[in-house]
This record gives C-alpha cells, structure tokens and sequence, in this order.
C-alpha cells in the first residue's frame, strides 16, 4: 500500500504541476456551467442546474482520460516506467497508482460542480447531493480506466487526439447539449448503449431527490459494465505494453 | 565470491538473436565495462540481469539469486540508470529521491537521510528543490544515477550513463561512477572507449549478441598487439584485422 500511495502521489504532482491540467480538469467545466446556466436556463429546462451539473460531471471527468494517458504515454516513452520496474515495484501497484490519483482529482470536480451549481441556482442544494460524490466514483474509475488502456496503446502525439474523440462523446453523446426528443430511433439506442448518456443520467437521476430506483438501475448497471470492462482491459493492455522489450 | 555469473545466456526477438550465449562471471565491487557498437546486445544483456527480460536460454545469478526465479529479491539489490534519463519531470530533484527511496519500502526518516546524503555527495544543493524536467543534461544525468542508488545497491547498472553529455560534465560523472564503486559492483555500457578504459576494471566485447572477449584493457592491447585501447577494440570487434 506504501509504495501504491508513493505512485499515486507523484503522479497527482506530475498532473497538476502541467499549467493546463486544472484549466481543463476543474476550470472549463465551471466556466461552461456559469455561461450555459446564464445564457439558456430560463429558455429551455435542459440547462437548469439538476441536468446542467451533473451532465458536466461527467465531461469533466473525460478530461482525467486525457491526462492520465498522456502520463502514461509519457511514462512509457521516457523509459520511466520501465526504470520503475527494476525497483521492487509490481505491475498491479503501478495501476493501481494510475487508478487512485483519479479519485481525489475526480472527486474534487465533482464538488466544485455541485458547489457552483448551488451558488447559481440555490434550490439545486439538497441532501442528495452528497451521494452525487460517491455516485460520481464510477464515472471517475470507467474514465481512469479508459485513460490508463489509451495511455498503454497510444504514443504521446496521438494520444491527445484520441483523447478528444472522447471527451467530445461524452459531450455530444451524453444529451447534456440538446433534447432528446425527436432524434432517430436509431441513435437514440446507440447513445442508450454507450456509457456517456448512461453516465448523465446516473448522476441526474441520484441527485434529484425524486428519483426511483428504476430511475438508478439502468445506468447504473452499463456505466458499471463499461467501468469493469475496461479495468480489465486497460490493466492487461498495461502489464502487455510496459515491459521492456 | 561473483556478484554476476551467466551462462550461456540467450534473447531473441523472432528471427533475431540479441544475446547469443553469452557466459560470463563478474567479481564483487568490480567496475565493468560493456562494450560494443549499436546493436550489440549490450542493453538486452543488461536488461535481463535486472529481470526486466526474460532469457530465452541460458541461467544467470545475481549475487547468487537466480534472474529466472528470484526477480523480486534480485530487484531488491540492483540499482539501474537507463539509457534515457527516466526522472519525474515535474517533481524536484528532492521528491525525485524521495519518491524513489519510498518505492524501497525505506522508512520516511531514512528516506530523508539518504536523500540529503546524495545531494551533498552529488552536488545537488543548487538545484535540490528546482523541477528535474528544467535541469540541463548533466544535471538530470546525475540525478537519474542518484536515484539508482538511494537504495544503496549492491549491484549498479549504468546504461550509458554520459551519453550526449559535454566534456565537464562527463568527467564529474566519472568521479562520481569511481566513488559508487568503492563500495557497489557497477556494470556500465558504453560507446566511449576513453571512459571505458579509464573506469573499467575489465571490459567485455560484444558484436551481434556474441562476447567476442573478456578482460582488462590493457590486456586487451597486450593481447591484440595494438597501440591503444580504441585500436585494441576495433581489432578485436573486426577480428583481427584493422578497420
């Protein structure tokens, strides 16, 4: 467990000593959360606060894909991770270093979502909210574990862009944007296949205090399927493509 | 007692054979020198010795362990310097050592101890809390030998560890190799036949994955006939004959 914390540790300094990583992490989701409540919540009630913040939850927890897998691209590319490797560290304490930075960072834009959506639109705090955290874990932990599979496939050029194809998902894919209402059928059960949508409405469905557990299970299962699916993917892509060659 | 000894140790990759049974003992606090042009399987060679690759034939011991069973016990003794510099960039060169000596389950006092030690020892006190990534060459070459050994090794594998760097700054490091070895079995590869000759105890050459021989250098200028160590290395890698 020491040495896991000791990995974690170091890479949470080497993500948020690059000057754009809380830019991106915490500062364009809220900055996209102020204008897009201000310019368009009293037009459409897609952007009131109980869809808007825990819609952009979700976005902003894509922005940890990206940085973790140029962290480990990087690492891969610098020989660092093959150096660590001749040190008494193992395999699954390297991931799991990968996985448990994830957690405060994820965690902490989830809060400040939350809080800022409060300040704009006072009746969106309830105590619901508080479960929206321990909710969020799992979009944290399924977009870890696609950072960790892109960092251990892709070099450190391509990754960025692959990155963004991502996030852009989770932006458009997740409904967040546009009513769902009267898109194709077609689509509309490729985006109830894909984890984005699945993601926002996990989280809209806990922090609204209404919700049912029908509301909860559906989500809930996919985005954990994606989420399981993918640690398992990423931790043999990672084992695979770290050993020296 | 040998720190190293190898037998018939063998690599390949599909229809490449990278180290080609190689058999070879190295002494305790011996300095050691790999040499051998690009391609030579001298990084292979030393990549399985620190287990990071798996023989394909052979057997090898490291201060009696064996490579093939006892890669977590082994990994516990060697300290190793890659090719390329592999420090945290962003971290100083304070939480570099911190971080490193933490890996070895080394307590937070001892951590502490031995990382102001190694910054005295390699001079590090301008830069000990400045981001390793902003360091120049030298410096981040220093650094990464420093991270090899907070764990005080007893095994110390320097994978070119001057590459690229000036004269000045070559030479501080060769102080430094000189000081680790008083104390630690050091294996370094390398492409300068100068810093092989002024540091090694023996070298060994290697082409295509074959040891081709070992000994000192002067030996090997003994034994070639040649008039310095540069012409005893081309001699014996073109067997024989002159380039």
């Amino acid at each position: 467990m020491h040495r896991i914390w000791s990995l974690a540790k170091r890479n949470g300094k080497e993500i948020l000593r690059e000057p754009v990583s809380l830019a991106f992490l915490i500062g364009l989701p809220v900055v996209m959360e102020i204008l897009f409540y201000y310019m368009f919540h009293t037009l459409t009630p897609q952007f009131e606060m109980r869809y808007l913040a825990p819609g952009l939850i979700g976005f902003a927890n894509a922005f940890l894909a990206l940085f973790l897998a140029i962290l480990i691209s990087m690492d891969r590319e610098s020989a660092f991770i093959t150096r660590i490797y001749t040190t008494p560290v193992r395999a699954y304490e390297f991931i799991l270093g990968y996985f448990l930075v994830a957690i405060p960072l994820g965690l902490c834009q989830s809060a400040v979502i939350l809080l800022v959506g409060g300040l704009l639109e006072s009746s969106f705090f309830s105590w619901s909210l508080l479960l929206v955290l321990p909710g969020s874990l799992l979009s944290i932990w399924m977009f870890s574990a696609v950072g960790i599979l892109f960092g251990s496939v892709f070099n450190a050029k391509a990754v960025g862009g692959i990155s963004s194809i991502l996030i852009t998902g989770q932006s458009v894919l997740s409904g967040m944007w546009f009513p769902l209402e009267g898109l194709p059928e077609g689509f509309l059960t490729v985006m109830g296949i894909l984890p984005f949508k699945n993601i926002s409405l996990l989280l809209q469905s806990i922090a609204t205090p209404a919700s049912s557990f029908e509301d909860l299970w559906r989500p809930f299962l996919i985005v954990a399927a994606y989420t399981v699916a993918c640690a398992a993917l990423s931790c043999v892509l990672f084992i695979r493509n770290s050993k020296a060659k | 007692m040998n720190a190293i000894e190898i037998k018939g140790l063998t690599k390949r990759y599909k229809d490449t054979v990278a180290v080609d049974g190689v058999s070879l003992d190295i002494r305790e606090n011996e300095l050691f020198g790999l040499l051998g042009v690009n391609g030579a399987g001298k990084t292979t060679l030393i990549k399985m010795l620190a287990c990071l690759l798996a023989p394909d034939g052979g057997e090898g011991t490291v201060m009696g362990l064996s490579i093939a069973k006892d890669a977590p016990r082994i990994k516990a003794l060697i300290g190793y310097s890659t090719q390329e510099t592999a420090v945290a960039k962003n971290l100083s060169v304070r939480e570099n050592l911190a971080f490193y000596g933490s890996l070895y389950g080394l307590g937070r006092e001892e951590v502490a101890k031995r990382t102001e030690a190694l910054i005295a020892r390699f001079s590090l006190e301008k830069v000990a809390d400045k981001r390793v990534g902003k360091l120049s060459g030298g410096y981040q070459r220093k650094v990464s030998i420093a991270l090899a050994i907070i764990s005080e090794p007893k095994i110390l594998f320097l994978d070119e560890p001057t590459l690229g760097l000036d004269v000045l700054a070559r030479r501080e490091l060769w102080r430094i190799i000189r000081d680790i070895q008083k104390n630690t079995t050091v294996i370094l590869t390398t492409h300068y036949l100068e810093e092989a000759e002024a540091l090694s105890d023996r070298v060994a050459i290697m082409v295509e994955g074959r040891l081709l021989d070992v000994d000192t250098p002067r030996g090997l200028i003994a034994k070639t006939g040649a008039d310095s160590f540069e012409d005893a290395f081309i001699k014996t890698v073109g067997g024989g004959k002159d380039a």
